[in-house]
């Protein structure tokens, strides 16, 4: 910075109170904080002394450029350059924001085109709901774009500075990406301490939360506050809940995919972090709104409150168009030898359990997984086994029936699945991504695809981003298979593929659902095809009976099923329900008489969802 | 701005702060950075401080510049690109509305544009050579108001005073469309003497906008503090329960909450504006005004 010397004229002597103004205007400038800042000083110029034009309206005055040219005149000089003056006016004319409501961020995204609801979400946000809103799309309409749309044009606008914006740990890059990616956003994930310097950074909510972290971010101010995965804010009581309403905030936005509205006292407790008061003190709440905790009443009126902040799209609404799935079970028989081996962990299994009745639930779940492992690759059970016979007391009667169990894998000489699955891929003749729940599977797999001249590589979730990255690029350019043993977490995104083939399949409806997730989603311009591989006689043709004959899951619209898991799992984990039912289950009758309940109740709540849509 | 207007623009650049070019082509230009443009776009401070310090030829980066906005495929892949010729590396980068690089030439050429003292020339041959022609100093600057709640419009203004006469032009830049300035000042040319002080020009200036600003149409503030009111008597009824509450900590609780979303809603609705001077100058114009 020059040192600046008022040189003493008799003219600006003539004016001292505007002097002194000016001068203090000029320290404001230079960086040095007000002692009592008020909120906001960081997006927008305050001037010391605003004029009033108006009751209600102040004129502030930023007078620096014109100090600078007083400055060089004193010293004569140096003087810039006519043409970057003119040019300087026109970069102004070009992001002037001539209008209060028309959206600008649009023309300023060359590398993508926003659809027509995520354009109108960031509309309606902007003009209608003041800039604090709850994005609640469906899964798979792009929240993650609209909230990047709102936060782009705040940004231009000059509205918006400072951000911060908070997510679950594992999608904290792939928010990063997006940002800079698509909108051209420098966001920067926090990694170190300085990383809170910058302007728009993204944190994972335990990170955030944590001190020293909690008192600094509680001490700033955000122009604007963007939280993801809200519905974890649900409650009241929780620290993060605490935290969020601590935060000094300007603009904010709460994203979730979870019906909220099933909840009436977590919703009202997501509003009034949002805007307090939006549907009244928590009395008249209760009193207006709520017949019974699920049950709303005056469902008119609070449907009407409700669409002030809150904006939530769906799938039926139209205007997305996504491509069919075509579901297509592939049962197979096991050889022999394979079969032996089922039938003999499938009796260890059972023996066991009648042994130790006051079993936990962990270790018999662990159990069925022996069985499981069985349906997958040799490979998988193996390793299992081994570790059970490590873990056995060495006096232990079980340790003999574990050997002869590994004498049985010793005895299969080639996989039934992993022949099947390689003449399917011959005759699919394109790129497959084949799912397995088991690495051992995976390596396997691997390595018989090599032995047979199939490239393939493989993906997983203990890789690093840059290695994930780079399986995906090979996958994309050079390899016909990717062989994959994780399908949630963050990124990856394999619309230029549309076979999928579940080697095997989870319990948990909602894996595969992310199974499929990463190749039928926006920007999948093909029809996707699934191949199930279903060895038939063994617990794994059950599963594929319950999933795709009873609920017919695979054909449901992406996200549907995230409502339909989530009501029936209020009470248990479907996975553990369906493990325990494996092993109380006398033989397969039972056992399917005993799935098609499970069934029953999907179908059910399905219907009830499904009456719930045309609103 | 469209393609053709960014390659304007960015030629323009190149052109007044003397870079080399080494091919150009309809959508792309190829250019090595003179040292004032490699300075203020590459963000290589300790490689200038060390030029600086020793004395060593500057070695300035050379650009491949394409002014097509790539599409939505490609959009995944990296708008960076390197290639490597007999005359050294050469970095390929996309320059359109949106990208990075051109909101960077915005910022430089606002930095690089600011304050200037200009003469018109006086044309060729005309006037007669023994006689002097008097001059004009004017103070010219250019405006933007903004005017901000919980949105925000603005608008360009472009005002120039007469420090001889005090004579105010609201349209000062369309004045000096078509002029040909120079820095310096030319041969057989008297300056006025100023009846202003440079400052007591500005200030003329400013109460001129003030004094339109007054005039103007204050319905959106008054719309802002209408939801200004509406904000505050929505937290109200949330929150003033909420005092009662028996417990003294609570309370106190509740207090600050209500107090911090009260300072929150004035930061995001009071309506206000913003007169900035984008940037000014001294402009030495032919005649007596």
């Amino acid at each position: 910075m020059q040192s600046f010397e008022p040189a003493l004229e008799p003219d600006f002597a003539e004016n001292s109170v505007e002097q002194q103004s000016l001068s203090s205007a000029q320290e404001h400038q230079t960086g040095q904080p007000a002692t009592s800042a008020p909120l906001g000083s960081a997006t927008s110029f305050i001037d010391p002394n605003p004029r009033k034009l108006n009751p209600l309206v102040d004129l502030h005055i930023d007078r620096s450029a014109f100090e600078e040219l007083d400055r060089r005149v004193q010293r004569n000089g140096p003087w810039d350059d006519w043409t970057l003056y003119q040019m300087a006016l026109e970069a102004e004319e070009t992001e002037l924001v001539a209008d209060f409501h028309a959206l600008q961020c649009v023309k300023s995204l060359p590398r993508f085109e926003p659809l027509p609801h995520q354009v109108e979400t960031a509309r309606k946000v902007l003009q209608n709901m003041r800039g604090r809103a709850i994005l609640a799309d469906e899964v798979g309409l792009g929240k993650t774009i609209e909230a990047g749309l709102i936060l782009k044009e705040y940004l231009i606008r000059g509205l918006v500075k400072r951000a911060l914006i908070l997510v679950p740990a594992s999608l904290v890059l792939q928010w990063v990406r997006e940002l800079n990616g698509k909108f051209d956003i420098p966001a920067v994930a926090q990694k170190k301490e300085y990383s809170w310097n910058n302007d728009i950074v993204v944190a994972s909510m335990d990170t955030a939360k944590r001190e020293p972290n909690r008192a600094m971010l509680l001490e700033a101010e955000f122009d604007m506050l963007i939280v993801d995965e809200a519905h974890k804010l649900k409650n009241k009581r929780t620290s993060n809940y605490q935290f969020v309403g601590g935060l000094r905030k300007k603009y904010c936005l709460l994203l979730t995919a979870t019906p909220v509205q099933n909840d009436l006292s977590e919703l009202y407790n997501l509003i009034t972090l949002l805007k307090p008061g939006q549907l009244g003190g928590e009395g008249d709440f209760a009193s207006n709104f709520v017949q019974d905790r699920r049950v709303p009443k005056n469902e008119e009126k609070l449907q009407e409150a409700l669409s002030q902040v809150m904006i939530r799209n769906r799938r039926s609404d139209g205007g997305v168009h996504f491509t069919e799935r075509h579901v297509t079970n592939v049962p197979l028989r096991l050889s022999p030898e394979e079969m032996a081996l089922y039938e003999g962990v499938t009796s260890y299994v059972r023996t066991h359990v009648k042994a130790e009745t006051g079993m936990d639930l962990t270790s018999m779940l662990s159990l069925v997984t022996l069985q499981r492992e069985v349906c997958s690759s040799r490979d998988a059970v193996f390793l299992t086994l081994i570790n059970l016979f490590k873990k056995t007391g060495e006096d232990s009667p079980l340790r003999a029936r574990i050997w002869e169990l590994v004498a049985l894998i010793k005895s299969i000489k080639s996989n039934t699945k992993a022949q099947k699955t390689m003449e399917l891929i011959r005759s699919i003749d394109d790129k497959v991504i084949v799912f397995t729940e088991y690495r051992a599977t995976q390596e396997y797999l691997l390595k018989f695809f090599k032995e047979h001249d199939l490239s393939a590589v493989p993906y997983r979730g203990g890789m690093n981003r840059g290695k994930k990255d780079w399986m995906m690029d090979l996958f994309r350019r050079r390899a016909q298979v990717m062989v994959a043993t994780e399908a949630g977490g963050e990124g990856i995104n394999l619309q230029f593929c549309n076979h999928i083939v579940n080697f095997d399949l989870p319990w948990n409806p909602m894996r595969v659902e992310q199974r499929i997730g990463r190749v039928h989603r926006l920007g999948q311009s093909k029809d996707v095809r699934i191949f199930n591989l279903c060895t038939l006689g063994t617990i794994e043709e059950h599963i594929v009976h319950l999933l795709h004959e009873k609920i017919n899951m695979f054909e449901l619209v992406i996200g549907e099923l995230d409502e339909i898991i989530q009501q029936l799992e209020k009470e248990e984990p479907l996975e553990r329900r369906i493990a325990q039912m494996v092993l109380e289950s006398a033989d397969g009758d039972e056992l399917r008489r005993r799935m098609d309940g499970i069934g029953e109740k999907l179908l059910v709540v399905k219907q009830r969802e499904g009456r719930e849509k045309p609103r | 701005m469209n393609t053709k207007q960014v390659q304007k623009f960015v030629q323009a650049y190149c052109d007044s702060t003397g870079c080399h070019i080494v091919e150009k082509c309809p959508g792309r230009v190829t250019v090595k950075l003179s040292p004032e443009a490699d300075r203020a776009l590459t963000n290589r401070p300790y490689y200038w401080s060390f030029v600086d310090r020793t004395g060593t030829p500057p070695e300035t980066l050379t650009y491949s510049w394409f002014f097509e906005a790539p599409s939505a495929e490609d959009g995944q892949s990296s708008p960076l690109s390197y290639l490597m010729t007999p005359a050294g590396r050469v970095i390929q980068e996309g320059v359109y509305f949106g990208s990075r690089r051109l909101q960077q030439l915005f910022d430089v050429v606002r930095q690089g544009g600011r304050c200037v003292t200009l003469f018109e020339e006086p044309a060729r041959g005309m006037g007669d050579p023994l006689s002097s022609q008097p001059y004009t100093a004017w103070l010219g600057a250019n405006f933007k108001v903004s005017f901000a709640c919980d949105m925000r419009r603005e608008e360009l203004h472009s005002y120039g005073v007469s420090l001889a006469t005090g004579v105010i032009d609201d349209k000062f830049m369309d004045r000096l469309q078509g002029r040909k300035l120079t820095p310096r000042l030319p041969a057989n040319v008297h300056l006025l003497r100023n009846g202003l002080s440079l400052r007591k020009g500005m200030t003329q200036l400013e109460s001129t906008i003030e004094r339109k600003l007054k005039n103007a149409d204050f319905a959106w503030a008054a719309e802002a503090e209408e939801r200004r009111q509406d904000e505050l008597a929505r937290i109200g009824q949330y929150y003033e329960p909420l005092l009662k509450n028996e417990d003294e900590a609570q309370r106190k609780l509740f207090l600050e909450r209500f107090e911090q979303r009260k300072a929150e809603i004035d930061w995001q609705y009071r309506p206000r504006i913003t007169l900035t001077t984008i940037n000014c100058g001294i402009f030495h114009l032919p005649g007596i005004h």
